[in-house]
């Protein structure tokens, strides 16, 4: 026994390789969930993912509030009064928005409608790898997730889209990954394009905002929404802000760098889209 | 070595892998140093590989690749055969070349790191994911702050060794 690697070394080799094409058709075969592997060794690490996760979520916490306590009482104070502004345009909208409803009802139009099924769930651990941005989820298949769905925040802001389910874990690739590509639409121009993951820009956290029409007039902080096309996820969730508009390398195409509005590395819990509905 | 030893060996650096694992997957990716994480696992094949031999650093580099594909997103299956090859590679150089020293260590590691780096590199410039310069912003740091936990690992997989490594238990 106390020679078998010794003498195996090869017949490992080769078992090694065996598996390694095995999970590689495995992962192409299977598309968005997870094989069957992948899925008994995830399902068995989650304790320790959640755990781990818990706790460092609560050392972060206390750690804030030892070290960080006049810093949060300032964004505290800076949080009170933005509310207080918010709740002002709030009054404001829901006079033009009953103003809109008259009107539409004078015109004989449909009411715009938006309504999402949610499922709340907590971000138990971030990419370990430079080579991508990804976030892990707390729930999976159990939980009606599937590759393709949307993650929001708490206030809607756009996080990413699921890449791979697990029965009680799910994968999120998040905005700025270089797989991302998202139809996106700038607020104050209209002017549609698509948002794409780029190697350069994911280290610093921005994106892309590709196939710029020729006359778009883009300036620095203009806002940019999904623009739901090809129905494949919903419209109007907010990205982020255009940093600035370049061209390419080329000449021919412009594009703008968005900066996200999420702020991905400090991400607790996040919502699933798993279900939405959109009338216009 | 009995069956019961062996297994008792195994189970041993196995429990050893799992603070590197840890720290890797969950705690070190939270606190990113200028936005790069290390990479601490085949850092494990390599200490386990040059105290072990050639043998025992296939089924090790083996096992982590495996348990890298499986735990971590985003695998396609390459991980295992590599490890298992550097696993051999590094404990056969280690044996006839090196010594089975920290030295040797921090060579194999940064052999192991080198290549892996090289060879997304690679890929991503195939697939032109992105230009060389903005591959190597990522590979470079990479590389230094990961082979940066070298002494470590070592460390901990050299105590274990000390304690059921070789043929102690036998």
């Amino acid at each position: 026994m106390k020679d078998f690697f010794r003498q195996n070394g090869i017949l490992l080799l080769v078992i090694a390789f065996l598996l390694s094409v095995l999970i590689g058709v495995l992962s192409f075969v299977m598309g968005g969930k997870a094989d069957p592997l992948s899925n008994i060794v995830n399902a068995v690490t989650t304790p320790v993912r959640s755990g781990v996760a818990a706790a460092a979520d609560w050392v972060e916490g206390v750690y804030g509030y030892v070290f960080r306590y006049g810093e949060m009482e300032a964004e505290l104070k800076e949080l009170r009064a933005k509310v207080g502004e918010l709740e002002e345009q709030v009054r404001r909208n829901e006079e033009a928005g009953r103003e809109n409803e008259q009107l539409r009802a004078l015109l004989d139009l449909t009411a715009r409608r938006r309504s999402f099924e949610l499922e709340d769930v907590r971000v138990t651990a971030r990419s370990a790898s430079n080579w991508e941005s990804t976030l892990t989820l707390s729930k999976g298949t159990s939980a009606g997730i599937e590759a393709g769905d949307c993650v929001i925040t708490e206030t809607g802001v756009l996080v990413g889209i699921v890449a791979e389910t697990g029965v009680n874990w799910s994968t999120v690739s998040t905005i700025v990954n270089t797989d991302t590509e998202i139809g996106g639409i700038v607020t104050r121009t209209y002017s549609a394009g698509v948002l794409e993951g780029d190697f350069s820009l994911m280290n610093q956290g921005k994106l892309k905002l590709n196939y710029l029409p020729e006359g778009a007039q883009l300036v620095s902080g203009d806002e940019v929404l999904t623009s739901g096309r090809g129905d494949m996820f919903p419209s109007g969730l907010p990205v982020g802000q255009v940093e600035g508009v370049y061209t390419e390398p080329s000449g021919k195409t412009r594009y703008a760098v968005v900066t996200p509005s999420v702020k991905l590395d400090s991400l607790i819990e996040v919502f699933v889209i798993k279900d939405f509905e959109i009338a216009e | 070595m009995t069956r019961r030893d062996f297994i008792h060996k195994w189970l041993i650096y196995a429990l050893g892998l799992m603070p590197v694992w840890v720290l890797d997957a969950y705690i070190l990716p939270r606190y990113p140093l200028w936005g790069i994480t290390p990479m601490l696992l085949p850092l494990s094949v390599a200490a386990v590989a040059v105290l072990e031999g050639a043998g025992s650093g296939t089924g090790f580099g083996m096992a982590v690749g495996l348990f890298w594909e499986l735990a971590y997103p985003g695998g396609f299956g390459g991980q295992v055969f590599y490890l298992a090859l550097a696993g051999m590679a590094m404990g056969a150089v280690s044996q006839y070349a090196l010594s089975q020293s920290f030295l040797g260590c921090l060579i194999c590691s940064a052999g192991v790191l080198g290549l892996l780096d090289c060879l997304r590199v690679v890929r991503l410039l195939f697939i032109k994911a992105a230009n060389l310069s903005d591959l190597l912003q990522v590979a470079v740091p990479e590389f230094l702050w990961s082979l940066a936990w070298t002494p470590l690992v070592w460390l901990l997989f050299r105590a274990i060794y000390n304690r059921v490594g070789g043929t102690k238990l036998a």
